[in-house]
C-alpha cells in the first residue's frame, strides 16, 4: 500500500531519542497490549493482514499516537472486521454475548515454553524455478500498489544485484488478502549512491528482502 | 471470518477514531475487559507474557549467542549457516526468529538493522524492541543517513568502513554480530556475554569495551 507507513528515506523526522531507558515496557498498558497480542489471534489472521490493518490507520494517527496504541487499534479493528465483537461492544467495554471460548491460565514458565512454538516458518516448496541467480543485476519495478505490499517506495525503479536467494516464502501481498502462495524471495543489494543523490561518494549499501514479482532483469 | 478488505477496515478505523477514548491506557483496558468477558484471553496469562518478556526473553539471550560464537568456532559456523537451528540449541528459538540471519561486523564492515515498513525485530533473542527502533525518525533515516543515525548514538564510522543496512521487509530477521572487544582474550563466555549490549546487536553501537557492561 502506498501509505504513510512506507517511511524509508522520508525527510523531516528529526533526531532519534538515544537515551531511552532500557526497559521492555515504559507503561503498564504497553505490557498489557503486548501480552494480549501474544495470547489472542483469530485463525484466519495472517501476519500480513495484521500489518495491513495497522497501515490503514488514519495517517495522522499513525504518525502521532504511541506505538502500542496502534497495536490496540489494529487488534480492535481486526476483531471487529472478523465479527468477534462489535464497535458498540468495544465502545461500551462490555460484551453483549455469552463467552465464545474458554482460555487456560498459563504460568510464566509455560509461556516461555510456548514462545518456542510461536516460531513461524514462511518458506514453502514450489515447482517454479527461480528466475534470478545470485549476482544477477535486477531492477525493482516501478509499481503503484493500493493493497498491502513489502516493496518499499525508496527502491522502486532502482537497480540492484541479487545478494542471496532464500527459496520460496509466503508472498506477503497475497497473504494480506487471505491467499497463501509461495514465491521466490531474494535479498537484493542496492548501492546507497543508486538510492540517494547525496550518497554518490560513499560505498555504503542497503540490503532489502524482495519477492520475485517485485523484480525485473536489469 | 476476516473480510481482507481495505475499505471495510478503513471505515472501522474512522469509527474507532471517533468513538474510542483518546487515552491509550483506556483503549487497552477496554479491549482486555471485553476479551476476558468473551473468554478469548486470560489476564494471568497476559501477566505471564509480560513477565517473560520483561525478564527471561530479552537481549541477554542474544548476548549469550554472540559470546558463545566468539568462544566456540564450531557454534559460530552453525550460527552463520543456520541461525534458527543454532539458537534452538540454546532454547532461544521463538517469536520472529524462524528465519534469523546473523550478519558479522569486521574491521571493514558495519551492519545496521531496520524495518522501514513496520517494526520487525527478532523478539525471541532480543526481547521487545526499543521505542527508538519503532519511531518514524529511525525508520526513515536508517536507510538514507545511517552514518548520521550512528553519530547520534555516539558512533563515528570511519570512511574506510562500509556500512551495510538491512531492511527487514520479509520474514527474515537480522542479528548483528559485533566485533569481540580488544583485550578480551582471557575472558570466559559469561564475562563476554556481559559486555554485549542490545544496541550492538541491532547495529547502533559498533565498539564494545571490556570495562563497559550491558545496560550502559
Amino acid at each position: 500500500m502506498d501509505g504513510m507507513h512506507d517511511l524509508g528515506g522520508r525527510e523531516g523526522f528529526g533526531p532519534i531519542e538515544v537515551d531511552e531507558p532500557e526497559v521492555a515496557f515504559h507503561h503498564d498498558w504497553e505490557g498489557r497490549m503486548w501480552g494480549m497480542s501474544k495470547s489472542t489471534r483469530q485463525p484466519d489472521w495472517t501476519i500480513d493482514w495484521w500489518r495491513h490493518v495497522r497501515e490503514l490507520i488514519d495517517p495522522v494517527d499513525y504518525l502521532s499516537r504511541p506505538y502500542y496504541d496502534s497495536w490496540a487499534q489494529t487488534q480492535i479493528a481486526a476483531f471487529i472486521d472478523s465479527g468477534v465483537f462489535t464497535l458498540e461492544e468495544i465502545v461500551a467495554g462490555k460484551s453483549a454475548t455469552a463467552p465464545l471460548a474458554r482460555t487456560e491460565t498459563m504460568t510464566t514458565a509455560e509461556v516461555i515454553a510456548d514462545s518456542r512454538s510461536q516460531a513461524s516458518w514462511y518458506d514453502r516448496d514450489i515447482d517454479q524455478a527461480a528466475a534470478f541467480q545470485v549476482g544477477d543485476p535486477v531492477c525493482a519495478k516501478q509499481l503503484s500498489i493500493r493493497h498491502h505490499t513489502r516493496l518499499p517506495a525508496y527502491v522502486r525503479g532502482k537497480p540492484g544485484v541479487i545478494h542471496a536467494h532464500h527459496g520460496a516464502h509466503v508472498f506477503a501481498d497475497l497473504s494480506a488478502q487471505g491467499i497463501e502462495q509461495g514465491q521466490h524471495l531474494y535479498s537484493v543489494v542496492f548501492a546507497a549512491g543508486d538510492l540517494w543523490l547525496e550518497a554518490a561518494d560513499n560505498n555504503d549499501r542497503v540490503f532489502v528482502d524482495l519477492w520475485e514479482s517485485y523484480l525485473e532483469p536489469a | 471470518m476476516s473480510t481482507f478488505d481495505s475499505d471495510t477496515v478503513s471505515e472501522i478505523h474512522r469509527q474507532l477514531h471517533s468513538h474510542l477514548p483518546s487515552e491509550p491506557a483506556l483503549r487497552v483496558k477496554a479491549l482486555e475487559s471485553l476479551l476476558v468477558e468473551k473468554g478469548l484471553v486470560d489476564s494471568r496469562t497476559m501477566d505471564a507474557w509480560v513477565e517473560a518478556y520483561s525478564e527471561e526473553i530479552g537481549p541477554r539471550r542474544g548476548a549469550h549467542v554472540i559470546a558463545k560464537a566468539w568462544c566456540d568456532p564450531e557454534f559460530k559456523n552453525r550460527l552463520m549457516q543456520d541461525a534458527p537451528a543454532a539458537i534452538d540449541e540454546l532454547g532461544y528459538l521463538g517469536n520472529a526468529t524462524a528465519h534469523l540471519k546473523v550478519v558479522e561486523n569486521t574491521a571493514r564492515i558495519h551492519n545496521l538493522v531496520v524495518c522501514t515498513l513496520c517494526s520487525c525485530y527478532p523478539f525471541s533473542i532480543l526481547g521487545v524492541a526499543p521505542n527508538w527502533y519503532k519511531t518514524a525518525a529511525y525508520r526513515s533515516r536508517a536507510v538514507r543517513d545511517p552514518r548520521g543515525v550512528l553519530a547520534e548514538f555516539g558512533e563515528q564510522i570511519d570512511a574506510s568502513v562500509e556500512v551495510r543496512v538491512w531492511d527487514s521487509t520479509a520474514e527474515l530477521r537480522y542479528l548483528v554480530m559485533p566485533q569481540r572487544p580488544p583485550g578480551s582474550d582471557n575472558l570466559g563466555e559469561a564475562e563476554l556475554a556481559a559486555l554485549v549490549t542490545r544496541n550492538s546487536m541491532v547495529g547502533t553501537q559498533r565498539d564494545l569495551a571490556i570495562n563497559a557492561g550491558q545496560g550502559e
